[in-house]
């Protein structure tokens, strides 16, 4: 029958829910604004205390970590995007229509990833490069930079925006489990910001053996064309991040498929 | 149409639907009658497939929910009218369910057209009033011209116009032949707006039929204003009867025809003043069906 629900109307529909709520534009905008504007404004405090800045900092820079230092801050934007994607339906209660249209639970998170995930790459790809790009300007003639023809430099790069759909999927994935747009920005900027310094209260020892697979750390790890000591290379820390995300999609799924609408 | 097998739900510890059984036919608009919290809500939600039942099913034209391929062309529902994302604009609502079950984007603005709200259709929802919601609500359901229709207390918030405009369109779609629900705990509602009421209490099914036979079969009761109510009290009560008394010395009598009645008195030397039968209203009616069920859950009951 040519009026089924598939795979492909039912991400037709989430795009059209995607595009009409404010909260999405502005999410983007904000994006944006955080990855490149601040971004280049992280440069060019770099740039002006070039000079002043000791031979062991200067040594140890790195251009495309610090051009792409925005993205600690976008990684918000992002989460909220994606845990709204899904909290505002049940907020609403337009999840009893959004399933009684497509009651196919699986199909239907399926679809609004599609929709989520490659909006978010696109926009965090963007984002990332632009941010890169304006850095190394911003940067030029004063601090070294560094070039997309270098193969780690495109790699880390692309991996930013790579982290940013990461987490976008990780606050989708929240937002299954629990529900509340509230809770699931609280436990998001947990994992995010206070779980780092929860580890930086802990002995050295185990700050070495725990900080490198925080998921902000993982990030760092992913925007970085050397990895430093005591971190994952930008391989293992993108699949360690992915396992994560996946791990939280699979119970977001189990609970929507468990539990009442 | 609509068929509900020993459904039941439970949360935790409450048993919102009991062990429920019901048919809903086509052509016909049945009401859904119960008081506030006796699983009415719960019991579409398991139609619709958006809770599950802890035993039994509810099918539509034989399959659950779920196991519909294209379920806004087979069925329609209005469950809760300001369940719609509020910075959304209805256009756009419409046209996400619209797409999901392939449905063109002319349709949604032809049911736009319909319900009356065309003018404000790109507004955001969150500035709807409650009608407005409403009539939103019944233009998604009517989205994929569906042959059965669920609604959930479609009346509440509507002005009278909106009111009677519902009521001529759920019976304009019963009489094409849709098979069409509509929850109300309202007795007064239904008593216009249906022609089959299934009614149900604690989650129990008390009983099904049309307007008619529910009054026909509830019981009535006869008024009786005589001389001496205390002496004529004493000899219906001796007869099985049930009396009690009522204002102005008068007594109101079950379970005997105003015959009897008559024949008591005369028996017992009492002057009647008045006599009349009372035929129970459907508020009656309702009244008298779901405080049984109250009754017959509540705890302590002698006996138990």
């Amino acid at each position: 029958m040519s009026s089924e629900v598939t795979l492909r109307s039912a991400v037709r529909a989430e795009w059209i829910k995607f595009r009409s709520v404010r909260s999405t534009i502005v999410g983007v905008a904000t994006t944006f604004v955080l990855t490149i504007g601040l971004g280049a404004v992280i440069c060019f405090a770099v740039r002006s205390r070039w000079s002043s800045a000791g031979p062991l900092r200067q040594a140890t820079f790195d251009p495309v970590t610090t051009s792409l230092g925005g993205t600690l801050f976008a990684q918000f934007a992002v989460g909220v995007i994606g845990a709204l994607f899904i909290t505002s339906e049940y907020s609403s209660g337009a999840i009893r229509s959004t399933l009684a249209a497509v009651p196919a639970r699986g199909a239907l998170v399926v679809a609004k990833l599609v929709v989520l995930v490659s909006s978010i790459f696109l926009v965090a790809q963007i984002a990332c490069f632009g941010a890169f790009s304006l850095g190394q300007s911003i940067f030029s003639g004063v601090v070294p930079t560094a070039s997309l023809s270098t193969g780690p430099v495109l790699l880390s790069v692309f991996l930013g925006g790579v982290y940013l759909t990461a987490l976008t999927t990780l606050g989708f994935a929240l937002g299954l489990i629990l529900r509340h747009s509230a809770a699931c920005i609280s436990v998001f900027t947990s994992l995010l910001l206070i779980l780092p310094i929860v580890t930086f209260l802990l002995p050295q020892s185990w700050q070495n053996a725990f900080a490198k697979f925080e998921p902000s750390t993982l990030g760092q790890s992913m925007m970085t064309p050397t990895a430093p000591a005591n971190s994952l290379s930008a391989g293992p820390a993108t699949l360690l991040l992915f396992v994560y995300v996946a791990f939280a999609l699979g119970l977001g799924v189990t609970m929507l498929k468990r539990r009442d609408a | 149409m609509i068929k509900v097998e020993h459904l039941s739900k439970r949360y935790r510890k409450t048993l919102a639907v009991d062990d429920l059984e019901f048919e809903v036919r086509p052509g016909v608009v049945t009401g859904f009658l119960g008081p506030n919290g006796s699983g009415k809500s719960t019991t579409m939600r398991i139609i619709l497939g958006l809770d599950h039942p802890t035993s039994g099913r509810a099918t539509i034209k034989g399959q659950k929910y779920g196991e519909i391929a294209d379920p806004l062309h087979v069925v329609g529902a209005l469950l809760d009218a300001k369940a719609v994302h509020p910075g959304r604009s209805a256009r756009s609502h419409l046209r996400a369910l619209a797409a999901s079950n392939r449905i063109a984007f002319r349709r949604v603005d032809d049911v736009l057209e319909f319900v009356g709200i065309s003018a404000v259709a790109d507004k955001r929802v969150g500035e709807y009033s409650l009608g407005m919601s409403q009539r939103l609500g019944i233009a998604a359901a009517l989205l994929g011209d569906p042959e059965v229709l669920l609604f959930d207390e479609p009346v509440n918030g509507l002005d009278p116009e909106g009111i009677r405009w519902i009521r001529e369109l759920f019976r304009s779609l019963a009489s094409e032949g849709r098979t069409v629900f509509v929850s109300s705990h309202l007795m007064s509602e239904m008593a216009v707006s249906a022609d089959q009421i299934v009614v149900i209490g604690r989650g129990r099914f008390i009983t099904q039929g049309s307007l008619e036979s529910l009054t026909a079969n509830a019981q009535g009761f006869v008024y009786v204003r005589s001389g001496d109510p205390a002496q004529l009290l004493r000899a219906l009560v001796a007869r099985g009867a049930v009396a009690s008394p009522v204002n102005d010395g008068a007594l109101s009598v079950s379970g005997l025809t105003t015959d009897d009645v008559g024949r008591i008195a005369f028996a017992s030397g009492v002057t009647l003043f008045e006599l009349t039968p009372q035929r129970a209203s459907l508020e009656e009616v309702f009244m008298e069906l779901t405080a049984d069920s109250v009754e017959y859950g509540s705890p302590g009951r002698p006996g138990e």
